[in-house]
């Protein structure tokens, strides 16, 4: 912990009844970091990001939000303000149409309007004058998400943001996240979307059944979890001689050889087919696989993320 | 910046939940006009100003329960089971605002059901108001005050819309008829008015009527005045203690 960390949680736990949401679970978030947690639907990342701005009580351990305490309530309404939160379960009266609400919000916020630039800014500058109810779900996600940077907090909390999004709406989302970046902003966001935290995060916690199973750079998760790269070539008449023994380990299944290797994959790669034409081999298939944070995240947790939504 | 907040909240109450809401304008403003038609008729054999008299305060008064029965807490439980009160919850606002925003805008549209309903009473039925216009603001400011919350307790105990809608509907429909406001409860014997008599809504409609109607002085009513407000800061802090933003 320093004083350059916008959030602090320590020893998190949250009990609803039986269930332990959140057990134990402690991490600090530097500011301008793009801070991902990342888990299966159920695993705490919520419950966890609800503790952080004020909406659910711990039942034991500590949060700060910019040093501030948001479970007093006179720390939380000097919080407010400088925070922004885009929720997974919100909804917005059904007649208002999205004008009126960027509106109210400025109002909530005391800023100057800025409906036209924020809807802009979030593909729905031709939606403005629609009413809620008249809005897909991602639209609303997008209404939502202007709604939690028009007042130009400086930390940010998204839970799932992009969660029924369409690929528009996730590109949208992305680039605003980048644009966050630069601007120094620091964001929390949760996830289930591998791919979402990999691009996006400096750092990842993984969260598995309420505590950190993994932390660090996507990259660095991935070097450390992900496993070996590898080769797999299919080719009549090829056979890994002793030069490509020292690439790392071979195996073979039918008529397909894979090689296992920790070193560079795409140098691997570039001798294996050197060898496979000295060997006037004819090539039928060639692949590479590098490690994904998919594999780290399975290696880590021992399943898949699951569901695709 | 309060003031900004309160002032667009109450705004955006109006056009979101009456301007754009066909079925409210009906109910709130339609709805007890054609009551009071009707009952006029059904009490008497033509245009009589006894038993519309009777009717017009007795049907504010009733407006009056049901905007704090429906309009504040049902409302209120609506807000929480769709999430938007927690959605406010995260913003500056502090939560008074936005509670008295939603007064305001329920006791603007009980001025214009009031001021619709003395107008047709007065047009079509003779119905004089003679009392103390102040004296009948006053009581008016502290019967909203008490039902509205009365009200929030409902928003505040009622875990889903439904059963707030349950409870608003068991509490809000006996209440309009055992409290003098669409049926004169001197009809029934002594003993059964004089205990409807004890009722906060009975309490309410009657002083309401007899001053503005009958010309009555509000001070006749101090006794059922106190118990009035005694009703209201126990509604208060009964709704205070147990409501949950989130």
């Amino acid at each position: 912990m320093s004083a350059d960390d916008a959030i602090v949680v320590e020893r998190l736990v949250k009990r609803f009844g039986e269930l332990t949401a959140v057990d134990a679970l402690s991490f600090a978030v530097a500011r301008g970091t793009i801070f991902g947690l990342l888990g299966r639907n159920g695993a705490g990342k919520t419950t966890t990001l609800e503790c952080c701005i004020g909406l659910g009580k711990p039942t034991s351990g500590g949060v700060r939000v910019l040093g501030l305490d948001p479970t007093r309530p006179r720390e939380l309404t000097r919080l407010r303000p400088r925070i922004g939160v885009q929720l997974q379960a919100t909804s917005l009266p059904e007649k208002a149409n999205a004008r009126e609400v960027l509106e109210l919000y400025a109002a909530y916020y005391g800023t100057a309007p800025r409906a036209d630039e924020m809807a802009a800014r979030v593909g729905l500058g031709d939606k403005l004058d629609r009413q809620i109810a008249q809005m897909s779900g991602g639209e609303q996600q997008r209404l939502a998400l202007a709604l939690a940077l028009q007042h130009d907090p400086e930390v940010l909390f998204l839970d799932e943001p992009t969660a029924g999004m369409d690929a528009f709406g996730r590109r949208i989302l992305w680039s605003e996240v980048e644009r966050l970046r630069l601007a120094g902003k620091t964001i929390v966001l949760t996830t289930h979307y591998i791919e979402e935290a990999e691009r996006l995060c400096d750092r990842i916690c993984i969260i598995q059944r309420g505590a950190i199973v993994a932390d660090g750079t996507p990259a660095d998760l991935v070097a450390r979890f992900g496993g070996d790269a590898s080769v797999t070539i299919a080719a009549d008449g090829f056979m890994p001689g002793a030069d490509l023994q020292e690439l790392g380990t071979w195996t073979k299944t039918g008529a397909q050889w894979k090689l296992a290797t920790r070193g560079a994959p795409g140098l691997a790669l570039a001798t294996v087919v050197t060898n496979a034409n000295g060997m006037n081999a004819s090539i039928a298939s060639l692949d590479m696989h590098r490690p994904t944070l998919e594999d780290a995240f399975i290696a880590i947790t021992g399943e898949t993320i699951g569901g695709t939504d | 910046m309060l003031l900004r907040m309160f002032l667009t909240q109450t705004k955006m109450n109006f056009v979101w939940y009456f301007q754009r809401d066909g079925e409210m304008i009906f109910w709130t403003l339609a709805m007890p006009v054609f009551f009071l038609v009707l009952f006029s008729f059904a009490f008497s054999t033509g245009p009589n100003s006894r038993a519309s008299s009777f009717l017009v305060p007795g049907i504010i008064g009733a407006q009056v329960l049901s905007s704090g029965f429906w309009g504040v807490g049902v409302m209120l439980a609506t807000f929480r089971e769709k999430h938007l009160l927690r959605r406010v919850y995260l913003t500056p606002m502090p939560p008074w605002v936005f509670f008295a925003a939603l007064v305001v805008y329920r006791v603007a549209l009980l001025a214009a059901q009031a001021t619709i309903l003395v107008a047709v009473g007065a047009l079509v039925f003779h119905v004089r108001i003679v009392g103390n216009p102040f004296e009948i603001g006053a009581i008016l400011l502290l019967g909203t005050a008490t039902f509205v919350s009365l009200g929030t307790i409902i928003g505040a105990l009622a875990r889903t819309t439904e059963s707030a809608n349950n409870i608003a509907s068991v509490l809000s429909v006996p209440l309009a008829f055992l409290s003098d406001a669409y049926v004169p409860i001197d009809r029934f014997p002594h003993a059964v008015s004089s205990t409807l008599r004890l009722l906060p809504s009975t309490q309410f409609i009657e002083t309401f009527r007899d001053v503005s109607v009958y010309g009555h002085p509000l001070a006749q009513y101090g006794a059922w005045i106190v118990v009035l407000v005694l009703w209201t800061l126990a509604g208060t802090v009964i709704s205070a203690r147990t409501f949950r933003w989130v």
